[in-house]
């Protein structure tokens, strides 16, 4: 049986493959061709934009009858264009011109929508504006004397593949460290190269932390956790690509502008389509070659392997305890303490797992310095412990009540008729859903990149960043997930039969006794 | 000895025990009989605490175990129950459902108990069962091993609550003559059932149970040929007497049939007679019903173990009228044949005059 399913999947997964390798090009060649695209052109058709930017209101200014889409990452925007989702889509120059040079299928419109400046975010409190002075004084040094300029031109206008940041990890804090957040998924400003964080805005923050007499640490997360991270001060500040807008001004303080640059439009370059098409096995052979061998990506494949599995088995581990132990205690409760239970588990179970995870990193624990792990931890011990208390009410209640009163009847204390009689009937019942849960629960896991920890698709997301290829990064995470979940399967397997009192052996079940047969 | 003072168990709908006062003494083997609902059940799970009475007092020797402060556990291990659902441990398998319980609740040794478990399975004969499932055995097999595992803890009193009303026709007895050989060995048995013969054969005392409380104990000599009270002669006479009723053209023909069935098979009725008696049912009523305008028929069937006889008599009303003058010459033969007598007569006055009085042929 499971190895019939394990054959679909893998057909199943090299369909989804092929299929848009196979059909790309043919749709592609249905579409006239289009030479001097304009910026108007664009006006009335669907736009793509990445998800907390400001690109939306900057693109409804320019175009005000274009259908706005929204997408996570360029890596996305990159296969939404490709494969003719969208029309087009608005980035910041320098990071366009790095997707077209790895992606010649794509154009770059030659007007500006807007022109922007970036600007480093602090928290509105006194260090926030302490800081913020500090950070001003230093650039409008770096731009007198020409610091500020060396750097851009080494990141983004002529880049230079060996360029190095200084080694903040080891500076000497005399005024504490600092903690920046940042997304770690938008070259040429912050992105990995070699596994290491680099980029013009790391560079920036590692020169003025060297030059102010501070550490720096660096907290990648999603691009849309940032804001919150940096309001409720789990970070010191960030930079990530952040424009100065009106808007965000009320929410947080912002540096004079360390960059400024123009926002442009990526098109699809229809006489280039079917340039550089490879045959199927190929590409593929190319993308795991990017995706996985290049600047020993999978490195990071394997740190998020290690961080998706340590979060979930500590969760299994601890969120079976917690229902094992809240069911015990509220087996013979009275009404109040089930009240309450029920109430905590009814808000545990109705939240979206990410805004669980939020509320205990930015609210509960937003005062501790606990790591995103951590929290997470928490966060799906909690969830996965009230599916445990579920399933143990759902198995118990599943024994015959004549069970109960049987052993009962023949002096069983209450406790020792539960773990004697009812639990090793009830654990046949538990085991084939709890199996599911654990599956579900490593799938679950995949969100806490919004909370600042790498996991694997976080990992995946920040590789899909660098080789913009949305597809292959995906499948790959994907069948790493399938891996885990077997694995993890498999163990709940071994232990339940370890327990199956129905599979014992004549010997077992004699074990130490004289029989005289 | 048990010592039970106005025991009294309401449930929100229904009050099954008003007022309930007994002394059971060591070594007594009572039957506990009774109309369906009247708390005979009850009664035996308010002695083991299954169900906490309401109120009223249960005295084990010289521990009240109504009493909050009173260690239930301890008391239960020196009174078994042997359920009408079996209830073994389907996770393990007869002998550990055997051992287990002198093992967790009496530190008995892993060899002690099952030296004891396999003698208890060979007195119940279910040694070679030992190593199997309980999913694995006959309705008679699981409640002979029930009961193996409730002697396994050494009890003093055993309830039996219905032990063989789960079980198909074929293995009632199995289980009724381990439970018959435990009637002689000086244990306290109480037996809640519905196998009158069984009731009788086996227990000193009787306790029928009627309108809240235990309405008439005696020995079985009394309460079975002579009881003292209405509703006791009433039941007691129902075991003896199947008596249906038809009003009207229109009646249950297929279900008083199955009633017969059932009587007959109760009473351990030879299958023959038990054949004769339904033919002799069945081509009465079909001649006396259709000839009456406003039929009202009532048939009483009464069989005698000691003489293996079997007597109908039917009551019907309307003017005097010998049904059996009316038979074709088919029925008359039938009836010839099944039955070794058949009297006619009309009592003047009655409310259904007719009668006729039909003794089924032996052999």
């Amino acid at each position: 049986m499971s190895r019939q399913l394990k054959i679909v999947c893998l057909v199943l997964i090299i369909f989804a493959m092929a299929v848009p390798a196979v059909l790309s090009p043919c749709t592609h060649a249905l579409a006239e061709p289009e030479d001097d695209a304009t910026l108007q052109m664009l006006d009335g058709k669907r736009i793509g934009v990445q998800t907390g930017t400001t690109f939306d209101a900057i693109t409804k200014a320019s175009l005000p009858n274009a259908t706005i889409e929204y997408y996570n990452s360029y890596a996305d925007l990159v296969e939404a264009l490709t494969s003719s989702k969208i029309d087009g889509f608005p980035a910041d120059e320098p990071v366009l011109q790095m997707i077209a040079a790895e992606n010649p299928k794509i154009k770059i419109l030659d007007d500006r929508l807007e022109e922007f400046d970036f600007g480093v975010i602090f928290p509105k409190t006194d260090e926030g504006s302490k800081l913020k002075r500090e950070f001003d004084d230093w650039i409008s040094k770096a731009k007198a004397s020409g610091d500020l300029e060396k750097m851009r031109n080494e990141w983004i206008t002529n880049p230079d593949e060996q360029k190095t940041i200084p080694d903040y990890k080891s500076f000497p804090a005399p005024k504490g460290t600092l903690t920046m957040a940042t997304e770690g998924a938008y070259p040429p400003m912050n992105y990995y190269r070699d596994n290491q964080l680099v980029g013009l805005e790391v560079d920036l923050a590692a020169s003025f932390c060297q030059d102010t007499g501070y550490g720096l640490e660096l907290v990648p997360m999603n691009f849309d956790a940032i804001l919150p991270a940096v309001q409720t001060g789990k970070a010191d500040f960030a930079m990530a690509g952040i424009t100065i807008t009106e808007e965000r001004k009320e929410g947080v303080l912002f540096s004079e502008p360390y960059y400024t640059g123009g926002t442009v439009v990526a098109i699809l370059d229809r006489s280039k389509v079917g340039v550089g098409a490879t045959s199927f096995f190929d590409g593929i052979a190319e993308s795991f070659a990017k995706t996985f061998i290049r600047e020993n990506r999978w490195h990071m494949f394997m740190e998020g392997v290690g961080v998706t599995l340590a979060i979930t088995l500590l969760s299994i581990v601890l969120g079976t305890l917690l229902g094992f132990i809240v069911f015990l205690l509220c087996r013979n409760g009275g009404r109040i303490s089930n009240g309450i239970r029920s109430a905590c588990m009814w808000l545990i179970q109705g939240m979206p797992g990410v805004v669980l995870l939020m509320i205990l990193y930015y609210i509960v624990f937003g005062s501790f310095s606990i790591g995103g792990v951590a929290v997470s931890v928490v966060g799906f011990t909690l969830t996965f412990g009230t599916t445990v208390f579920g399933l143990l009410k759902m198995g118990v209640g599943a024994v015959d009540v004549g069970q109960r009163e049987a052993a009962y009847a023949l002096g069983y204390s209450t406790r020792k008729t539960f773990f004697k009689i009812i639990l090793p009937q009830a654990m046949p019942h538990i085991v084939a859903p709890y199996k599911g849960e654990v599956v579900n629960l490593i799938k679950a896991t995949s969100i806490v990149g919004y909370i600042a920890v790498q996991d694997l698709t976080k990992m995946g997301d920040i590789v899909r960043s660098r080789t913009y290829e949305a597809f292959f990064p995906l499948i790959a995470i994907t069948i790493i997930y399938f891996a885990l979940e077997g694995l993890l399967g498999l163990l709940v397997s071994r232990i339940a039969i370890t327990f199956d009192p129905k599979r014992r052996t004549k010997d077992e079940i004699l074990k130490g006794v004289v029989t005289d047969d | 000895m048990i010592r039970i003072e106005h025991l009294r168990k309401e449930y929100s709908n229904i009050t099954p025990l008003k007022d309930v006062n007994a002394t059971i003494n060591d070594g007594d083997v009572i039957s506990v009989i009774g109309p369906s609902g009247t708390g005979k059940s009850t009664l035996l799970r308010c002695i083991n605490q299954l169900e906490t009475p309401t109120s009223g007092r249960v005295w084990i020797d010289d521990v009240e175990i109504t009493d909050p402060k009173c260690d239930i556990n301890e008391v239960r291990k020196k009174m078994g129950m042997v359920f009408q659902s079996f209830n073994l441990f389907g996770h393990l398998t007869v002998i550990e459902n055997v051992m287990l319980p002198p093992m967790d609740l009496l530190g008995a040794s892993k060899q002690e108990a099952y030296d004891k478990g396999m003698h208890l399975l060979r007195a119940v004969g279910l040694a070679k069962k030992a190593l199997n499932y309980p999913d694995e055995l006959s309705g008679g097999q699981k409640q002979r091993i029930a009961i193996a595992r409730t002697l396994a803890m050494d009890p003093e009193v055993i309830l039996f609550d219905e032990p063989t009303s789960a079980l198909d026709p074929t293995m009632v007895g199995e289980v009724q003559t381990v439970i018959r050989e435990l009637a002689t060995t000086g244990k306290t048995l109480m037996i809640v059932t519905h196998e009158m013969a069984f009731a009788r054969a086996i227990c000193n005392r009787v306790f029928y149970m009627d309108e809240g409380g235990i309405y008439e104990d005696g020995a079985p000599e009394q309460v079975f040929d002579n009881p003292l009270r209405e509703n006791t002669k009433r039941f007691v006479r129902r075991l003896k007497v199947l008596e249906l009723s038809i009003q009207g053209r229109d009646f249950d023909f297929l279900d008083m049939m199955g009633q017969l069935e059932r009587y007959c098979m109760r009473s351990e009725i030879p299958p023959t007679q038990s054949y004769r008696i339904r033919l002799a049912f069945e081509e009465l009523t079909l001649l006396i019903v259709p000839k009456l305008a406003n039929p009202k028929l009532t048939v009483a069937v009464e069989w005698s173990g000691t003489l293996q006889q079997a007597a109908l008599t039917f009551r019907y009303n309307g003017s005097a009228s010998n049904a059996i003058s009316h038979a074709d010459e088919i029925v008359a033969n039938i009836l010839q044949g099944g039955t070794s007598r058949i009297d006619y007569s009309y009592v003047e006055g009655a409310d259904l005059p007719n009668q006729i009085a039909v003794t089924i042929r032996q052999g």
